[in-house]
């Protein structure tokens, strides 16, 4: 209502309320998009890997000399393992999530001999039940049966698994649209040699190691394979809330079992989790600090050009007064003032944010940003606007009348 | 139209104590053109203030239009002086950034008339003062006597029952003055109440009534009296 007094007035003085603006529009532009990706990032963390992360736990050894007896060491480590009260279950494991080194296979394809295929998935391979020690969900057919179970020494050949179970993404990406998987056949590459492994089941979700961002984080596949390697790591299930107690003792129960290997590593997932996420981490807290840093700086800009005004302006205040002009009009022409460089300034901001996501998105991979987020910097700044203009303009308020009659 | 009964207001600062009024009496009557005279520092600025609502008294009676001051809160105090008194300031204080339309339109929007009547009551009260055609204009661009006009239609577009201005030509030369002293005996004919402070012995000869503030006290010359040593003075001349 008072609004065009208010701006006229202001178009007489531009460059303050100008400069204002550009740091309101700047700011809305950068903070919109920092929000975004501390969120794209933390929900990147907060993926789940499809396994019992809060009860497994892993542990690794390397043999100081070669084993005589792999295939005779791994029995008796898996024995000794479950025998430990409050295991729930246990497996040798080539690999496991959030571990971030992995085995790939490329060139995935449903036709035989297909060599351009750029289909790639993560490969897991166990003697044991990775449904069981993972605790994947299973949707589709059944897990392996021991029957099924190829043995491989690297040392010699490489054994050629007859079936997998694969997880539901894979299934997706290999046979669009199908209904059911369980009995279809793919090729580990466009070779013409290349044998055809048959799906036995679909897990709903097993993350690959790396997880990386987006869709390929669940393209993963297991084997049933014992592979006789000196390097072992066990993939641990204890009951719930056993964990740390069951990863002492399995730790203890490992090395009184052989002496010529040493620890390489134990941890929870969680801890894996942490580790595995350490970057994103580092990456939504420095956002967080620059995007506090930049809403202090525009905040202290506002309550700087508003407390100047007001001082400027003191007399023209007192003669608004005396003209009849209540406190709160006093008020609420400050705000309202305010208000109307925030609002330019969050027009200019929401097209800036716009445009600085543009180059965003081509230069690191991240979505586009949706319009919600631009809402929510928008809001961010006129509640910013308003919380700093409000000091200065309660001050304002408080100038006396006589103020109009005093001064020279 | 105004009635202080043994006002006093007291100033403190840290370290002095300022008694700028005491014992003040005074009754204008609706209608009255009051020169508020005085040597500096005697309080003519501060009873200006009180009866403007513009400052607080520190013990007494006022009443204005019938209103007893006493109590009302600072809305009240702010309803009170945009309805009933429009002010004159030495310094013109028009607002630099607001062009006349815009200035005068200031105690209006605070009054909550609609745009249309503000509109009317702003072309009326310029047209009054003669700047009609200068509405769009910036204070900056006129002289001091047009400020000081443009000032009285600020004053008046309300229609206020009380006039103050505190030495309302004391930044005018003596041409500008008499304009603007001519301007305010029009306004008062047509009714509305004026107190003027001045330091202008001719200027306050032309008004119905003198009062003269000395340390805070009045020293009402009366009208009567005020005539007859007007008349006293003036007869050699007229002989
Ligand atoms: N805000 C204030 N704080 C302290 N003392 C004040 C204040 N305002 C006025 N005074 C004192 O009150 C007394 C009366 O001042 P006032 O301004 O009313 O005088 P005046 O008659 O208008 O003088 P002048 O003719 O110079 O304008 C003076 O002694 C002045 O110093
Ligand atoms: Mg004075």
């Amino acid at each position: 209502m008072e609004v065009r007094p208010i701006l006229s007035a202001m178009l007489r003085n531009k460059t303050a309320p100008l400069l204002i603006a550009a740091q309101v529009a700047l700011t809305l532009a950068i903070i919109c998009n920092a929000l975004y990706i501390i969120r794209d990032r933390l929900s990147t963390a907060a993926r789940p890997t499809g396994a019992d992360e809060t009860n497994l736990f892993e542990i690794r050894f390397y043999p100081h000399r070669p084993i005589a007896d792999i295939r005779g060491m791994q029995i008796r480590d898996l024995e000794a393992l479950r025998a430990i009260p409050g295991v729930r279950s246990v497996a040798w494991v080539n690999q496991i999530p959030l571990g971030q080194s992995s085995w790939n296979i490329g060139g995935l394809t449903t036709e035989p001999g297909k060599r351009d295929s750029n289909i790639q998935a993560t490969y897991y391979f166990s003697g044991g039940s990775l449904i069981d020690t993972f605790g994947l969900r299973l949707i589709e057919g059944r897990d392996f049966q021991s029957s099924e179970v190829v043995e491989s020494d690297p040392r010699k050949e490489r054994a050629e698994p007859q079936v997998m179970i694969i997880t539901r993404a894979l299934a997706e990406l290999l046979f669009p649209g199908a209904a059911s998987v369980v009995g279809k056949s793919f090729y580990l590459g466009g070779s013409d040699d290349a044998k055809p492994v048959r799906i036995v089941g679909v897990v709903e979700r097993l993350q690959s190691p790396s997880a990386p961002a987006g869709a390929r984080a669940e393209l993963s596949m297991i084997a049933p394979i014992t592979y006789l390697d000196g390097y072992t790591r066990y993939a641990v299930r204890a009951e719930p809330g056993q964990r740390e107690r069951v990863m002492a003792e399995a730790e203890k129960a490992l090395l009184a079992l052989s002496n010529d290997r040493v620890l390489l590593g134990k941890g929870g997932f969680d801890e894996l989790r942490a580790r595995r996420y350490s970057g994103e981490r580092i990456m939504a807290g420095l956002l967080i600090a620059v995007t506090g840093f930049l809403l202090l700086i525009t905040a202290s800009g506002i309550v700087g050009i508003a407390s100047l005004w007001v001082n400027q302006r003191r007399k023209q205040i007192g003669v608004r007064r005396a003209l009849g002009g209540r406190r709160v009009d006093i008020l609420r022409y400050f705000v309202t003032e305010n208000a109307i460089i925030t609002t330019a300034g969050v027009l200019v901001g929401l097209s800036l944010a716009l445009a600085l996501n543009h180059v965003l998105v081509g230069a690191i991979e991240l979505p586009r940003l949706p319009l919600i987020y631009l809402g929510l910097g928008a809001l961010v700044m006129w509640l910013l606007g308003l919380l700093a203009v409000s000091g200065p303009a309660w001050r304002a308020a408080q100038v006396s009348p006589a103020i109009a009659t005093r001064s020279v | 139209m105004l009635k202080m009964q043994n006002l006093s207001k007291v100033y403190r600062t840290h370290m002095i104590e300022t008694q700028a009024l005491r014992g003040f009496d005074i009754h204008v009557r609706e209608g009255e053109f009051v020169a508020v005279t005085g040597p500096s520092g005697s309080g003519k600025t501060t009873f200006l203030n009180i009866a403007g609502l513009l400052e607080e008294f520190s013990s007494g009676e006022y009443l204005i239009d019938g209103v007893n001051v006493a109590g009302l809160d600072d809305n009240a105090r702010s309803r009170l002086r945009n309805e009933k008194i429009g002010f004159i300031f030495q310094g013109f204080n028009l607002i630099p950034d607001l062009n006349l339309f815009d200035n005068v339109d200031v105690p209006l929007r605070y009054r909550g008339f609609d745009s249309a009547e503000r509109r009317r009551r702003i072309e009326q009260s310029l047209t009054q003062v003669g700047l009609a055609s200068r509405q769009r204009h910036y204070p900056a661009e006129l002289s001091g006597g047009q400020q000081q006009r443009v000032a009285i239609a600020r004053a008046l577009a309300g229609s206020p029952k009380l006039l103050l201005a505190d030495e309302p030509t004391g930044n005018l030369d003596s041409n500008m003055a008499r304009g603007v002293m001519e301007l305010l005996e029009e306004i008062n004919a047509a009714g509305t109440t004026i107190l003027m402070v001045t330091h202008d012995p001719e200027l306050a000869a032309r008004a119905q009534r003198n009062v003269h503030i000395i340390d805070g006290q009045v020293s009402d010359l009366e009208h009567e009296t005020r005539r007859a040593l007007a008349s006293l003075s003036t007869t050699p001349e007229a002989v």
